[in-house]
């Protein structure tokens, strides 16, 4: 099943005396339960692309259809509930609400979607003892490692069951172990909830573990690679 | 949940948290502290202006209030007088001869108002029987004839006021547990008589230092102070017909009430004996005085004694005493002006706070809108935490002014140098502060709405920032 389709999407940052082709006519589908890395040099367009595929950016030209909802078509305030409902985010750091305790941080989402607590507290606990940390629950961000932050922001991502996870270089300020252990639970994850990761990423390491390889030049993609 | 973020988020930086709590505890201390003060001192004005010198009502005749002669006497008293003690919620009156005479003594003259009283009477509109100095003889009395009651500072004109250190001042001083060594400096000046405070302080300041000076100065004059009492004074006054007459009276007591200005023209005598100096026939009436039970009914009582002769005026409080009045009516708007500007300060400081704070945490606000917080939750966080930090702040400062306020309203606060000063217009120089409940809830308000108007600037400002910018921001 479809989750997420670009159609010849175009990016240009005009605010600079040279227009910037950040990204350049990209069409891409994307299905359920896919574990997609993207990569390319620095500068190549793959935060842009996320970003718009994150509605945090809208496309200059082109469509970027969700789940049947194209996300040109939504107001300022739908956007923002709709990214809410429907797409998870991992950022390279800043992840966390520094006051909260891991276990408040992963709530976050669904005490916003007002979820009873119940079953706030169930998906908190399952999800933060996938990522390894349910001995951790109540220690703030201040009080764990990048990489167990990292999980914490893997586990909040997931937490509201939305189509996809965005995550742009969630492994950037891990060491090598760090960043494996992360990618290790995110593909179990998605394998067990069945949703859909796109992560961008300059590691080999990482970019071996995904099921998907999408490589960008300049804005475009210039290879697409499914392995088994 | 937004709720516990927000506070929580108050106490990140506890350090600059704590700056901008202090300050705001400081501030509205000192706020309530100043308009705890200005509002004691209105009080206190009121009150004496009230009670000493020109009660609620006065009728007098209206060209007497032109010129104070003799002859120019309250008209149609018995019908006036009928009134009177008509109105609703009496609580006093009397009738008062009232003229302008010369009093000297062996050493000066001056000018000075006489009232001729009814002393009894008198004390049912008239506090003056309780401002007599302690030691410095007693009030009027009906049955000591010849006796006449002056203040404090016509003692001081006319020289019936001295400072001398003697043997018995000495002795009480020491045993007092006053230091020695003070009084070994002061050796010098013993027996020696001063007529004048400022002689006798201009003599202490040579011989001691500005310590000494502020500690014990002012028990050191208070102590030495002895009035000539039973001194006479001559009186010379205009009668009916322009002739001046003359009458000797002997002092009986010194009062002060917190007006030099009033105490400076005003002494009192036996009325009778005032009368048997002019003409001996019948006491003349310039002033009738009342006292009610409520203050606000002055206006009205005096539209109902208005009309009974066209040659009176009725006056109230507030034409006789307009300083005091205009005080009552205006000192709100200072105290807006003044808490305006504290609050002023405090949105000032707090916005900056929010400012800074907001700048730090760029990166987080726009993972925060990134994930899903809308406008409208940004906006009520940013906006909570900018309510909480001013409301701690200002509830810790309105309860450390409210217990100052409270304690110095018990003791006081004296204005040792400036009190001279302030007494000369009509302030006491030791001042209660008073804090109303009415104006604490005022206070409330008007930090809850800065608080509220200073957290809208921030908030917008967060709401501004664009989560894809934010995120970047490195
Ligand atoms: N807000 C912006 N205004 C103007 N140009 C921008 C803006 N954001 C990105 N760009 C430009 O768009 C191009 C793509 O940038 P982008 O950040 O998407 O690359 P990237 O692949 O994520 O690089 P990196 O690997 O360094 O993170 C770059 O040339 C960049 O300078
Ligand atoms: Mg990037």
């Amino acid at each position: 099943m479809k989750v997420l389709e670009l159609k010849k999407v175009n990016k240009i940052y005009d605010g600079s005396e040279v227009p910037v082709h950040a990204v350049n006519d990209v069409s891409l589908d994307f299905d359920e339960a896919e574990f997609v890395a993207i990569v390319g040099p620095s500068g190549s367009g793959k935060t842009t692309l996320l970003n718009l595929i994150g509605g945090l950016d809208m496309p200059s030209s082109g469509e970027i259809i969700i789940d049947g909802t194209n996300l040109s078509k939504l107001k300022s305030s739908q956007l923002i509930d709709f990214r809410m409902r429907n797409i998870g985010f991992v950022f390279q750091a800043y992840n966390l609400i520094p006051v909260l305790t891991a276990k408040e941080n992963v709530e976050f989402i669904m005490s916003l979607q007002k979820w009873p607590r119940k079953e706030r507290d169930e998906r908190t606990l399952e999800l933060l003892n996938a990522v390894g940390l349910g001995d951790r629950i109540n220690s703030r961000p201040s009080k764990l490692s990048g990489g167990q932050q990292q999980r914490v922001a893997v586990a909040r991502a997931l937490a509201s069951r939305p189509k996809f996870v965005l995550a742009d270089e969630p492994t950037a300020n891990l060491d090598s172990k760090s960043a494996t252990t992360l990618l290790g639970i995110m593909e179990t994850l998605n394998h067990g909830e069945k949703i859909t990761f796109i992560f961008s990423t300059h590691d080999p390491r990482v970019v071996k573990m995904a099921h998907r390889v999408i490589t960008l030049e300049d804005g475009r993609v210039i290879s697409d690679d499914v392995r088994e | 949940m937004i709720l516990s973020i927000s506070w929580k988020n108050i106490w990140r930086n506890k350090v600059r948290s704590l700056v901008v709590i202090v300050a705001s505890t400081l501030g509205i201390i000192s706020g309530v502290m100043v308009v705890g003060i200005m509002e004691g001192w209105v009080e206190q004005r009121l009150h004496d202006a009230i009670y000493n010198e020109v009660s609620h009502i006065q009728i007098h005749n209206s060209d007497y209030l032109k010129n104070e002669e003799i002859n120019l006497t309250v008209q149609d008293t018995a019908l006036v007088a009928e009134a009177v003690k008509q109105l609703p919620g009496l609580k006093g009156w009397v009738a008062r001869t009232k003229m302008v005479v010369m009093a000297n003594t062996p050493w000066a003259n001056t000018g000075i108002f006489i009232y001729g009283i009814d002393p009894e009477r008198e004390k049912q509109v008239s506090e003056i029987y309780k401002k007599i100095i302690p030691g410095a003889g007693n009030y009027l009395d009906k049955d000591k004839p010849g006796t006449i009651l002056i203040s404090d500072k016509t003692a001081e004109i006319l020289k019936l006021k001295q400072y001398c250190l003697t043997d018995t001042v000495i002795g009480k001083l020491e045993r007092g547990e006053f230091p020695k060594s003070v009084l070994s400096k002061l050796a010098g000046i013993k027996d020696e008589r001063f007529r004048s405070p400022k002689d006798f302080r201009a003599i202490l300041k040579s011989l001691l230092t500005g310590k000494e000076l502020d500690n014990y100065g002012r028990q050191l004059m208070d102590s030495s102070l002895e009035y000539k009492i039973r001194n006479k004074i001559q009186i010379t006054l205009s009668d009916e017909q322009g002739t001046p007459v003359q009458g000797t009276f002997r002092v009986c007591g010194i009062y002060r009430t917190t007006n030099t200005g009033f105490d400076q023209v005003t002494a009192f005598v036996n009325a009778g004996e005032l009368a048997a100096l002019y003409d001996g026939k019948s006491i003349l009436i310039h002033e009738i005085a009342i006292m009610i039970e409520d203050i606000e009914n002055a206006g009205s009582a005096k539209e109902k004694l208005s009309g009974i002769s066209r040659h009176n005026t009725v006056s109230t409080w507030k034409e006789l005493a307009p300083d005091a009045a205009m005080m009552n009516d205006f000192m709100i708007i200072y105290y807006f002006i003044f808490i305006g500007i504290v609050m002023f300060a405090l949105a000032f400081g707090i916005i900056n706070t929010m400012m800074m704070t907001i700048l730090e945490r760029t990166r987080e606000l726009g993972m925060l809108m990134a994930i899903g917080m809308n406008r409208r939750r940004i906006f009520s966080m940013i906006m909570l935490e900018t309510i909480f930090l001013t409301v701690v702040g200002a509830a810790a400062g309105m309860v450390g002014g409210w217990v100052i306020v409270m304690s110095l309203g018990k003791t006081g606060i004296h204005f040792l140098s400036w009190g001279e000063g302030f007494e000369a217009i009509g302030f006491a120089a030791t001042v209660y502060p008073v804090i109303t409940p009415f104006f604490f809830i005022i206070i409330t308000i008007m930090v809850i709405s800065t608080a509220i108007i200073s957290s809208v600037w921030p908030a917008r400002k967060a709401l501004k920032l664009d989560p894809a910018e934010a995120i970047r921001t490195e």
